[in-house]
């Protein structure tokens, strides 16, 4: 799941240590480790047939973020050390801590860990230092990429998420692979299927549906036994996870954008007169029908709500949902629905993504076993068994999504199936791609609250891109 | 009495139990959420059937995380950083109390500085020097970084514990032919054991609370329970009964050791903290 509940403050003094790391080295502190070769791949040393035992005898160092996606993994390295010889440790740290943690290892430039977890957004802070190797040269190399990983099978749009020429402001899906898809969720409307039955409602097919029936759940759910049921559950802390899921998915589903790119330089448009009544719109609704404390909420708030039928909808990660719906795991589960939410004007369903991907050190003294280790992590056979057998719902391959058995387990999830595959092409990263992007959506949800509390959004949404522009400038 | 005293006097009382509710109700409402079963955790609806099972899953490893053994590791760090420190400290502290020399403040408030500097500003630096001396993940580089924490803490208050003491006690020891050394430790520490009983225990809670050092400069083998018991909090669906549970098993040794010294500490801090 992507709590994304960074703490603002740890996060701008971790990147503004690793901002000082190369003046440190500079001043000879020694920073860096830096042995690794010069402009060619290290992938270029793997020659000969492809072979798993190649690196056997290799302890390769995972970091790992808790989620029942890493679970699934852990609990199937045994087949990966049988199958390579090569032996795994790993720690995992809770995620509210977990980017801080790997922060601060990549920008030491010692490689205390071989691979990792991260987001297609972390692309963007870790790419440009040099911190994350390239893997394009060692998909390219049949020596060192046996053919059943099949590169083809990924849904291309997951892959592009993690390409990236690492210039502010380029397009995804050109430049160097930094990270491969592993575990995604799309954005989508779950909803408490009693409630909506008794209260005669059916799931929002456009935005002004969806505010009316967020604020017709939060008055008439409580007379109808839901006691203290609000309409929508949406996150709001002050936290650049606030913007990502529900809002950008409905936003650009509006046609809206975050910056212009114009002659390579980033300007932001999130207050262009309509992206301003979109914002005004959004507030309005979490307003009419939202949870009460909504600007101290984070996905946990959001999930644990629907689940505890205090919240008739949800609107964000599929994840979030699922895990409240599935058997006992909550007051509502079994009576929880999927749906991919309300299209925008013109019918579309762009939807924003997460993407958990894997990614190796750049600095790893291990990157023959690290990407033995990364292709098997995202290759059919662990994906195919971690998705049937355990969490891991969301597969990142077109070849698990058709599997019998892993449809066989979803179907009982009303909807579950169908808005997968309604918005699994819709689906992507829909920021544009800056190194700025997590001071620039921590702000974004700033004004947002701001706007939420009752100022103009047209002159905090103004301050916001004026304050931006000069950022990413 | 008069009924208007009276009256005062119960009002003031009132007044003293809504506080104390205010106060112990997060404690209160966390010992509730940890004894809840997982099922009655988000109910809308009232319903409460205590039972002890975040308890046993927190101590049992159910989950895979190794509690009981991130608790010894932040025992061992604590108690090792405040040993050490008391160690340190103690004597600067006296010396800092008797001796003035060019720039001795200086070094003071320098010491100081390391108390309140942001840990964050020194990480980085840190986790390399650590990864390459071989402390990363080790007891003795988390005691020797919580040195930051709770070195500081110990020099400055018992300074002025030490220059609340008259010299003439010293004096007259070293009169009768101790050293400076047996003055120190048979005369003038002594004086002020309330004080490093006090002084102990806070450094102690501070060492125990911290996060960021364990978080940055440890792995599975010296991890503490502050970065440990957020494993808790779970990566699909929060649980906050085990948190509860893990973080109510993490209050324990300091609020023994406060009832332990109890009697010190009152005296200790109140005469401390007061004549800086």
């Amino acid at each position: 799941m992507d709590t994304h509940a960074h703490d603002r403050r740890h996060f701008l003094a971790l990147t503004a240590g690793a901002a000082a790391t190369p003046l440190l080295a500079a001043c000879g502190a020694g920073f860096g480790g830096g042995d690794d070769k010069g402009g060619g791949s290290a992938a270029d040393d793997v020659t000969g047939s492809f072979d798993w035992k190649r690196e056997k005898g290799r302890t390769v160092k995972a970091l790992l973020n808790k989620h029942p996606y890493t679970d699934a993994l852990i609990a199937d390295l045994k087949s990966f050390t049988t199958k390579t010889g090569i032996k795994v440790e790993y720690d995992v740290f809770p995620e509210d801590n977990y980017f801080d943690k790997l922060t601060v290892d990549l920008s030491s430039g010692r490689a205390s860990y071989d691979v990792f977890m991260l987001g297609a957004y972390m692309v963007w802070q870790y790419g440009p230092p040099g911190w994350l190797e390239d893997l394009g040269p060692w998909m390219r190399n049949s020596s060192a990429t046996g053919a059943e990983w099949d590169q083809a099978d990924f849904f291309p749009n997951l892959l592009q998420a993690d390409q990236w020429s690492l210039k502010d402001g380029a397009p995804l899906g050109r430049g160097g692979q930094y990270a491969l898809p592993w575990g995604w969720e799309t954005n989508v409307v779950a909803y408490n299927t009693e409630v909506f039955t008794k209260l005669g409602l059916k799931p929002a097919e456009s935005f002004d549906e969806l505010r009316e029936i967020a604020g017709a759940v939060k008055r008439k759910a409580p007379g109808a036994g839901y006691d203290g049921m609000y309409g929508i559950a949406v996150r709001g802390s002050r936290s650049w996870a606030t913007i990502h899921p529900g809002f950008m998915t409905m936003y650009a589903r509006n046609g809206l954008h975050d910056f212009t790119v114009d002659g390579g330089k980033l300007k932001p448009a999130m207050n262009t007169p309509e992206a301003v009544a979109f914002t005004q719109d959004w507030a309005g609704m979490v307003k009419q029908g939202g949870p009460p404390s909504w600007t101290s909420y984070t996905w946990y708030q959001c999930s644990s709500d629907l689940g505890a039928k205090k919240a008739g909808m949800l609107f964000d990660a599929d994840t979030a949902a699922y895990f409240q719906a599935v058997k006992g795991a909550s007051p509502a589960s079994g009576k929880i629905a999927f749906h991919p939410g309300p299209k925008g004007p013109d019918g579309s369903l762009a939807t924003n993504m997460w993407i958990w991907s894997l990614g190796m050190n750049a600095k790893s003294k291990k990157k023959s076993a690290s990407w033995l280790f990364l292709q098997w992590a995202t290759g059919k056979e662990h994906l195919r068994r971690a998705a049937v057998t355990g969490n891991h719902i969301d597969p990142v391959r077109k070849s698990i999504s058709q599997d019998a058995a892993y449809k066989d387990k979803m179907r009982h999830l009303p909807g579950f199936i169908e808005t997968f595959e309604t918005v699994v092409d819709q689906t992507k990263i829909q920021f544009t791609p800056q190194a700025q992007f997590f001071d620039a959506t921590t702000s974004w949800a700033a004004a947002l609250q701001e706007i939420y509390g009752g100022k103009n959004a047209k002159s905090v949404l103004n301050a916001l891109a004026g304050d931006l522009a000069a950022k990413v400038d | 009495m008069t009924t208007r005293k009276r009256l005062s006097g119960l009002l003031a009382d009132a007044a003293l139990i809504l506080y104390f509710v205010f106060a112990l109700f997060p404690i209160a409402w966390m010992v509730i959420l940890s004894l809840k079963p997982a099922n009655e955790l988000f109910s809308t609806y009232f319903s409460f059937t205590p039972t002890l099972g975040s308890y046993r899953t927190v101590l049992g490893d159910s989950e895979g995380i190794p509690f009981v053994r991130f608790f010894v590791n932040s025992l061992v760090v604590s108690v090792g950083a405040v040993a050490l420190s008391l160690l340190v400290g103690l004597p600067a502290a006296y010396a800092s109390a008797r001796w003035r020399f060019k720039g001795s403040e200086n070094l003071m408030f320098t010491l100081l500085s390391f108390r309140f500097a942001p840990e964050l500003t020194v990480i980085i630096p840190l986790f390399v020097l650590y990864q390459r001396l071989g402390l990363f993940d080790t007891y003795v580089g988390m005691i020797w970084v919580l040195q930051l924490v709770t070195l500081p803490l110990i020099v400055w208050i018992m300074r002025s514990y030490f220059a609340d003491l008259t010299p003439e006690l010293e004096q007259a020891a070293l009169l009768d032919g101790y050293t400076r050394k047996q003055a120190f430790f048979k005369v003038a520490l002594p004086l002020v054991k309330p004080g490093v009983a006090a002084v102990s225990l806070l450094a102690f809670i501070f060492a125990w609370n911290n996060f960021v050092f364990p978080l940055i400069l440890t792995s599975n083998e010296a991890q503490t329970v502050t970065v440990g018991a957020l494993s808790f909090l779970g990566g699909d669906r929060p649980k906050y009964n085990l948190t509860a549970a893990a973080a109510l098993v993490s209050v324990v040794p300091p609020l023994l050791l406060a009832l332990t010294i109890q009697r010190y500490l009152v005296r200790g801090l109140s005469f401390g903290a007061v004549k800086s």
